[in-house]
C-alpha cells in the first residue's frame, strides 16, 4: 500500500514541487496544507504516515505546529520531518532538539526527496 | 525510475516553473528595488524585511528547479539582509550585482 504524506508549507512552489516529486517518483499519496492551522486539521482528518513540515510560515510556524501535533493524542505518533532553507548550524541544532525525525533542507532534489524521507523512516 | 518517467518528471517540473515564474520575478524585483534603495540610503524597515524574505524564498526554491547557482546567490543575499541593522554599506554594489545575476538566471532557465 502506498504511503500517505502530508506536506505543510505556505509556499505554493515548494509544496507543488514536493508533491509532484513524492507522487511521481515514489508513488505516494500526497495531501497538502498551506498553513500550520490547516496542517493540524488535515493531519487529524487523513492520518498520514508522515508529515513534511516547513519551518518558517506566517501565523503558526513549523516548531509550533509540531508541538500542537504532539499534544493531540490522535496525531502525536505521526513522524514529522522538518523542511527548512535555514542552513546555519545553530538553527539546525535548535530544530533537531525539537524531537522531529529529521531536518531536511531546501532546496531539495525532486528526484531524491522521497529516498531521503524513506531512508529516515526506514521505508526502504 | 526509468528514463521515460524521469523525462516526464522533468517536463512536469518545467511546467511548474512556468507557472511560478511570475512569483520568482516578483521576488527578484523586490531584491532589485531594495538594492537600489539601499544604495541611495533609503532602504525602509519594511523593504529590508521584504528583501530578507524574498532572498530566503529564492534560496529555498531555485535549486529545486535546477538553478543551484541561484540558490547560492540568494543565500548570500539572505545573509547580507539578515543583519538586524541592515546590510553593511560596503556590500551595496554586491546587492545590486547579485540581484542582476538572479534576474539573468531566472530569465534564462531553459
Amino acid at each position: 500500500m502506498a504511503h500517505r504524506i502530508l506536506i505543510i508549507d505556505d509556499e505554493d512552489d515548494i509544496r507543488e514541487v514536493a508533491a509532484l516529486s513524492l507522487e511521481s517518483v515514489a508513488g505516494w499519496e500526497v495531501v497538502t496544507a498551506n498553513s500550520g492551522a490547516q496542517g493540524l486539521a488535515r493531519a487529524a482528518e487523513c492520518m498520514p504516515d508522515a508529515i513534511l513540515l516547513d519551518v518558517m510560515m506566517p501565523g503558526m510556524d513549523g516548531p509550533t505546529t509540531f508541538r500542537e501535533l504532539r499534544k493531540n493524542p490522535a496525531t502525536a505518533h505521526i513522524p514529522v520531518l522538518l523542511l527548512t532553507a535555514k542552513v546555519q548550524a545553530n538553527d539546525q541544532r535548535r530544530f533537531a532538539d525539537l524531537g522531529v525525525e529529521a531536518v531536511l533542507f531546501k532546496p531539495f532534489d525532486p528526484l531524491t526527496l522521497s529516498n531521503q524521507i524513506a531512508g529516515v523512516l526506514g521505508w526502504n | 525510475m526509468d528514463a521515460s518517467e524521469q523525462t516526464a518528471l522533468t517536463e512536469a517540473i518545467n511546467k511548474l516553473w512556468t507557472q511560478f515564474l511570475p512569483q520568482m520575478r516578483e521576488r527578484v524585483g523586490v531584491l532589485e528595488t531594495s538594492a537600489r534603495a539601499f544604495a541611495a540610503d533609503k532602504l525602509s524597515l519594511a523593504q529590508h524585511a521584504e528583501a530578507n524574505d524574498a532572498a530566503h524564498k529564492l534560496a529555498g526554491a531555485l535549486g529545486s528547479f535546477g538553478l543551484t547557482k541561484g540558490t547560492v546567490l540568494a543565500r548570500e543575499l539572505e545573509i547580507m539582509y539578515s543583519r538586524e541593522s541592515g546590510p553593511d554599506p560596503a556590500v551595496a554594489a554586491r546587492l545590486d550585482e547579485i540581484a542582476a545575476q538572479l534576474r539573468s538566471i531566472i530569465e534564462n532557465r531553459k
